[in-house]
């Protein structure tokens, strides 16, 4: 029973010279053997002919790859997800980046390299080890310089060993024994322990996280964002006489955004208002989009006069004549504003910059066209069609 | 560890390329130095300002690094001292280097400069001018010959008291020479701040004198002791290899060397772009007016390869454990950081040339490369001179025995 | 063997051994774990007391300041940064100082780091952790400062200003903070485990074992640990700079006068590293009476970091003498008025203060008896702290008290409140040290071993053993 569960044995040597040398010997002959030593002992890798450690490798490229996704991810959020003109910096302002793109470098570099050693070369956390609790492992904690080699060593001759240990100047010599519960012990999803403890965290974690998100942030003072002290709709006011807390505008207020219209009759439009805009190439745009939108049902693509509506409401008349052109900007705005005869009023779809856009348009078109001369149907169609072509 | 000294070191005779390749370095340079003095007079004097503020960081980096090995007590520098003491002797040479800048702004007190160099040398323009007329106080003309020479004076008499005192330690052995140089290097290190700072500030910074830039000092700094560690590298790796240093010189002692190259690699960076951060972010016309013309044209692409050859490059080939002890790898790094730190200065100061000559496009030519040429073989040549008769290493010094035993 | 009347100090040929006195190895274990074994003695409780009561100032005036409202504290227009970034910047500079002994000297191989190492690394993150608390309750809201400080996905894709000096902030002090704290831990590991295998109680046994990871001092774990610990201490150096730098860009990307200019970030870095090492000679100084630690933190330990602010004091005054210079050199009036200002205005009180603390007085480190005096040392070392928290105060005051339009100019007052959180800092601070030093080694068993003076083997072995040995370590 003991052969089996024998582990390793080891010894325990007192300097650090005679360590070394121990492990110089027993690395030409063994490939399962370890030393232990309280603190890092110079050279021992050599003597027990490691290959340095690589680990500068793998931080140098975590940290480079998490580097240019902290890159990628600030260009995406400030200048393509939600671009924001920030103190007059570009969009992707390189210079300010640099910062945090250092910090992410050091960040990921340093904690997930350390996470890595510690999980996939240590395989840490590891209290199940046969040396733990070992005398051995207690004297090279300690003041002891201890070197081990397993039994499953294809090599391993205990008498062998223990004669080469004595010889090399160990001042002990002993073996390690697996735990009967280590050799036996094997990992249990339904261990009883495990999923008790497992749901008594789910439950901890849940009962706390519901605790603060529904409770503890309704409480004072958290909760003074929501409970200001401001009169409420509905609410008896103490303070005016006539006990409303709702208040009833001012005479003459207008709500932010909106500009009552002034004018009752197209004359009066015709007199007063001009037209604001200029009709450059993004308004004009504007006014095609609206025009589109709005007019040519009735008006015609081009203004032309020909419905789209099949006879179902009479057709608008051509915008493009001269009796047309000589309209008043001010007078073609009343008229969209407030309909004229069978047409209704625009004011509550076209907003007052797309109305003055719309015109704009017509006068383009008018000026595109002049005063047309009479023209057959077809004609009328085949000029719609060809335009519209243009036009998209 | 007993009293008596126990440091083995025979002197050799220095390798024979060394003083032939930099007298003919020396020659060919001063060939084309004198045929560019012929032809164009101000660019003469813009290529001797990257002559001068080589020397100049050579010189008072030098110094620097021998204050810092007797200030720290550090043992791994202590056998690279002497190089450092020997390069000193650069200091010979910043008159020569700075004598066509001199010279003009000396014309210039009687108003009858040569060309046009340091703007603020014009008494009408100053007088127009009056920002730089507030400035006149400090930048005038012979407030700037003053200066510079009291900053040489300076650094003879540091030179003079901390490499006097170690040549003399070679015979008498006496230990407390380390003291009294300590003490010496204590008050030098306030003196190099100061004087480092106001070469940096009146030979490049006043090239554009509305420009100014409170890290400037620091600035040059980063550059100048990455270029002295790499000239020591240089010359410690090659004396090394050729056995002219004494015998126990490790790995260790240039995994140092080059640790502190990488350091101030790095370091350089941070001043570098801090500077520029801070200016860009703050975008303030009165500041950003000395990068815009290095953020267009050929200067922008010289100046992304700016970053490279300063730092990317340098970084890169050293960034490995195992780079650092490479004797090879070693003296190529310090060979890139030495031109790198001129083409710094280059880049520094020669827009404000293109600007004097109205254009937008870089000016380097067979001018510059002739001044820098002449520069770096008389660094040479004067070191191969000086060191004729002296120990490459500090034997009389009390931490030798400690230094060629170091281990990191 | 060396006796003790060796002169370290006067002969350049030897060097002074990193642990002073003949130990066995045991010895060290002894020395090290001893508090952590015994009950504290009076001196402990002495000083606990009064530190938790700074603490629970701290605490009321912060619990009256969440009910009541930041309008507790003087900040006000124009001067609306005021003591809670003062402290902020304080605090994270305290922190700098830790880091350079850790990770600069380890590369420097500064053996004499090796003692103070830990105890300086605990200092670092408790700085941090009291740092941490000015931005976030200046928040407003501290219980929400997540929301608004880290880029979350939300439905109104609303992302953090990644151009701003404040996120950047957020950053570098997280960053700062979780590195820091790994290092340390990364440090804490193999002296867990010799706690584990030193332990006798149930409970300490399986504490000692969980913080341990079930360590085995296996040295072909060992090879990895050091070359992680060489890396940690080769991020951390940048780190310690970018933290510091990226705190003064706060200041120095604004275009306020006295604000914006270049030398900030070395400037800040080097003022940080002058009061933190200020504040660690301060804790060294009282916790090796505490502790009765003498022996284990020499003197000649504290004369060194002594060495250390008097050197980067020098370094301060350059950037303030710089400053000033460039200030009248730009020709730029608001400029050069907001330094006049500093300097006569009516904080001139505030900046002499600052001035005289961190330029004059760290001149008297020049004479060996002042560097080597206990009582002197502490003294300059507090006039330090003084002196950097009013550069502090001077850099975010007066630039802001006199702003642009002459009508907006104010005279900033803290308030009691202000004052209060600020004591209460330290109370934090102290505290958490002084719990520190009780519960876990304060000196690094493992690198303290690794330097005693059979601690290694001979190097001749190393050497002609294989060419090659060098690499590895």
């Amino acid at each position: 029973m003991i052969k089996e569960n024998l582990y390793a044995i080891s010894a325990l040597f007192d300097t650090p010279d005679s360590i070394m040398k121990a492990a110089d010997n027993i690395s030409t002959e063994y490939k399962r053997f370890d030393v232990n030593t309280p603190y890092p002992v110079h050279g021992m890798d050599d003597a027990m002919k490691l290959t340095p450690s690589r680990i500068g490798y793998f931080t140098i490229s975590i940290g480079l790859f998490c580097m240019s996704f902290m890159l990628y991810f600030m260009y995406w959020s400030n200048s393509v997800d939600y671009p924001q003109v920030i103190g007059g910096k570009p969009f992707f302002a390189f210079p300010a980046y640099v910062p945090i793109m250092f910090e992410i470098t050091i960040l990921t570099g340093a904690v997930l390299s350390v996470a890595m050693m510690i999980s996939v070369l240590f395989k840490f956390p590891n209290n199940a080890h046969p040396l733990h609790d070992s005398g051995y492992m207690k004297a090279v904690s300690s003041d002891k310089y201890g070197i081990y080699v397993e039994a499953k060593d294809s090599n391993f001759d205990y008498s062998k060993l223990e004669k080469q240990f004595k010889e090399l100047g160990a001042s002990s010599v002993s073996p390690i024994y697996y735990d009967e519960e280590e050799v036996d012990w094997k990992p249990n999803t339904w261990d009883p322990k495990f999923v008790i403890g497992t749901i008594g965290i789910a439950i901890l974690t849940s009962f706390s996280v519901y605790m603060h998100m529904n409770k503890v942030l309704f409480m004072v003072p958290f909760d003074w964002m929501m409970n200001q002290e401001r009169a409420d709709y509905g609410e008896t006011s103490e303070f005016f006489a006539d006990g409303y807390s709702m208040r009833v505008a001012p005479v003459g207020t207008i709500a932010r955004g909106f500009i009552p219209y002034q004018y009752d009759s197209p004359d009066s439009a015709s007199k007063y208002m001009t037209n604001p805009t200029v009709a450059s190439e993004h308004n004009l745009e504007l006014g095609q989009r609206k025009f589109l939108t709005y007019c040519s049902p009735c008006h015609g693509n081009m203004a032309e006069g020909a419905s789209r509506l099949k006879g179902n409401m009479p057709p608008g008349p051509d915008l493009r004549t001269e009796f047309y052109q000589n309209f008043t900007d001010g007078r073609f705005y009343h008229t969209i504003t407030k309909g004229k005869g069978i047409m209704a009023g625009y004011e509550s779809q076209i907003t007052r910059e797309e109305r003055w856009a719309i015109i704009n348009y017509i006068r383009t078109l008018q000026k595109a066209f002049g005063t047309p001369v009479v023209k057959t149907e077809e004609e009328i169609a085949e000029n719609s069609e060809t335009k519209t072509e243009a036009s998209e | 560890m007993g009293a008596s000294i126990t440091v083995e070191y025979v002197k050799k005779a220095l390798p024979s390329g060394l003083i032939k390749w930099s007298s003919i370095g020396l020659i060919v340079g001063l060939a084309l130095v004198i045929f560019s003095a012929t032809m164009d007079m101000q660019r003469l004097a813009f290529s001797s300002l990257l002559g001068y503020m080589f020397v100049m960081s050579i010189a008072m980096g030098a110094l620097f690094f021998i204050a810092l090995d007797h200030i720290t007590g550090s043992i791994w520098s202590t056998p690279f001292r002497r190089i450092a003491e020997i390069l000193t002797n650069a200091i010979w040479l910043a008159p020569i280097m700075a004598a066509p800048i001199l010279y003009n702004i000396f014309l210039e007190m009687g108003g009858h400069g040569m060309f046009d160099m340091y703007h603020w040398t014009h008494d009408a323009v100053v007088a127009a001018d009056p920002f730089l007329s507030q400035k006149a106080p400090y930048l005038n003309e012979s407030s700037f010959i003053f200066r510079t020479v009291l900053i040489w004076v300076l650094m003879i008499i540091f030179k003079f008291i901390l490499v006097g005192n170690s040549y003399k330690q070679d015979k008498t052995f006496n230990h407390k020479t380390n003291k009294v140089n300590a003490a010496f290097s204590a008050i030098f290190m306030a003196v190099f701040a100061v004087s480092i700072t106001l070469t940096a500030i009146d030979f490049m910074m006043s090239l554009e004198p509305h420009w100014f830039s409170t890290i400037f000092g620091i600035y040059y700094f980063a550059g100048t002791f990455a270029c002295i560690v790499a000239m020591i590298t240089l010359i410690a790796v090659n004396f090394n290899e050729k056995g002219l240093m004494i015998e126990g010189i490790n790995k260790d002692h240039y995994y140092s060397l080059g640790g502190w190259m990488f350091a101030f690699t790095t370091f350089w960076m941070y001043i570098a772009f801090s500077q520029f951060m801070l200016i860009w972010y703050a975008n303030i016309p009165e500041e950003t007016f000395w990068y815009m013309p290095r953020m267009e044209g050929t200067w922008a692409y010289l100046s992304i390869a700016l970053i490279f050859i300063k730092f990317l490059v340098p970084f890169g080939l050293s960034i490995q454990r195992p780079s650092k002890t490479n004797p090879k790898r070693l003296k190529l790094v310090a060979m890139w950081i030495i031109g790198a730190h001129i083409y710094d200065i280059w880049w520094v100061s020669y827009p404000t040339y293109s600007h004097l000559k109205e254009t937008h496009s870089p000016f380097f030519g067979w001018q510059e490369l002739g001044f820098v040429l002449f520069a770096i073989s008389a660094v040479f040549f004067v070191f191969a001179i000086a060191a004729k008769n002296k120990n490459i290493v500090p034997i009389g010094d009390a931490k030798m025995e400690r230094a060629i035993n170091f281990h990191l | 063997m060396h006796t003790e009347t060796k002169d370290y100090d006067n002969d350049l040929r030897i060097a002074r051994p990193i642990v002073e006195g003949k130990r066995t190895l045991k010895q060290i274990d002894d020395a090290i774990i001893a508090p952590l074994d015994r009950l504290p003695n009076i001196k402990f409780w002495i000083a606990i007391s009064f530190t938790l009561t700074l603490l629970m100032v701290g605490a009321i005036a912060l619990g009256l300041s969440f009910y009541y409202g930041t309008g507790l504290w003087g900040n006000n227009n124009p001067v609306g940064w005021a003591l809670p970034i003062v402290n902020f910047v304080f605090w994270v500079g305290i922190g700098h100082a830790g880091t350079l002994i850790s990770a600069i000297l380890f590369l420097l191989r500064q053996r004499w780091r090796n003692g103070i190492a830990r105890f300086a690394e605990a200092m670092t993150i408790f700085a941090v952790i009291t740092a941490l608390i000015f931005p976030i309750i200046h928040t407003g809201r501290p219980w929400v400062a997540a929301v608004y400080l880290l880029p979350y996905p939300n439905q109104h894709s609303l992302w953090v200003n990644f151009t701003s000096p404040l996120l950047w902030d957020v950053f570098a002090v997280s960053t700062y903070f979780t590195v820091s704290f790994v290092f340390w831990y990364v440090g804490l590991i193999p002296d867990f485990a010799v706690l584990r295998d030193r332990a006798t109680g149930k409970i300490k046994k399986l504490l000692y074992s969980v913080f341990s990871l079930g360590w085995r001092f296996s040295n072909r774990h060992w090879k990895h640990y050091e070359m992680m610990y060489l890396i940690l201490a080769g991020m951390a150096t940048p780190l310690v700079l970018s933290v510091h730098t990226i705190v003064s860009f706060d200041f120095a990307v604004s275009i306020l006068p006295g604000w914006h200019t270049t030398i900030f970030p070395p400037y800040f870095v080097a003022g940080a590293i002058f009061s933190g090492f200020a504040m660690v000679q301060n804790s060294l100084v009282i916790i090796r009476k505490i502790f009765d630690m003498e022996d284990l933190i020499p003197i000649s330990t504290l004369e060194l970091m002594n060495k250390i602010i008097l050197l980067t004091g020098m370094m301060v005054g350059y950037a303030y003498t710089m400053e000033f210079f460039i200030a009248w050199y730009s020709g730029n009036q608001p400029e050069t008025f907001a330094f006049v200002n500093r300097a006569f205005g009516p904080y001139a009180w505030a900046y002499w203060i600052m001035f005289s603390c961190n330029v004059f007085i760290p001149q008297l480190f020049w004479f060996k008896k002042v560097r080597r005096n206990l009582f002197l040392m502490f003294i300059i070392a507090v006039f330090v702290n003084v002196g950097m928290w009013f550069e502090r105060f001077v850099i975010t005051v007066t630039s802001l008290s006199r702003d642009f339009l002459p009508s907006s100019w104010a005279y900033y007052t803290p308030t009691i409140t202000d004052f209060a959180i600020l004591i209460g800092s330290f109370g934090l601070f102290f505290t958490l040290v002084l719990i520190f030093v009780r519960v876990l080694p304060a000196i690094a068993i493992a690198e303290i071993k690794a330097v005693t003076e059979q601690g290694q083997p001979s190097h001749t072995h190393l050497h002609i053993g294989n060419g090659k040995s060098n690499e590895a370590h």
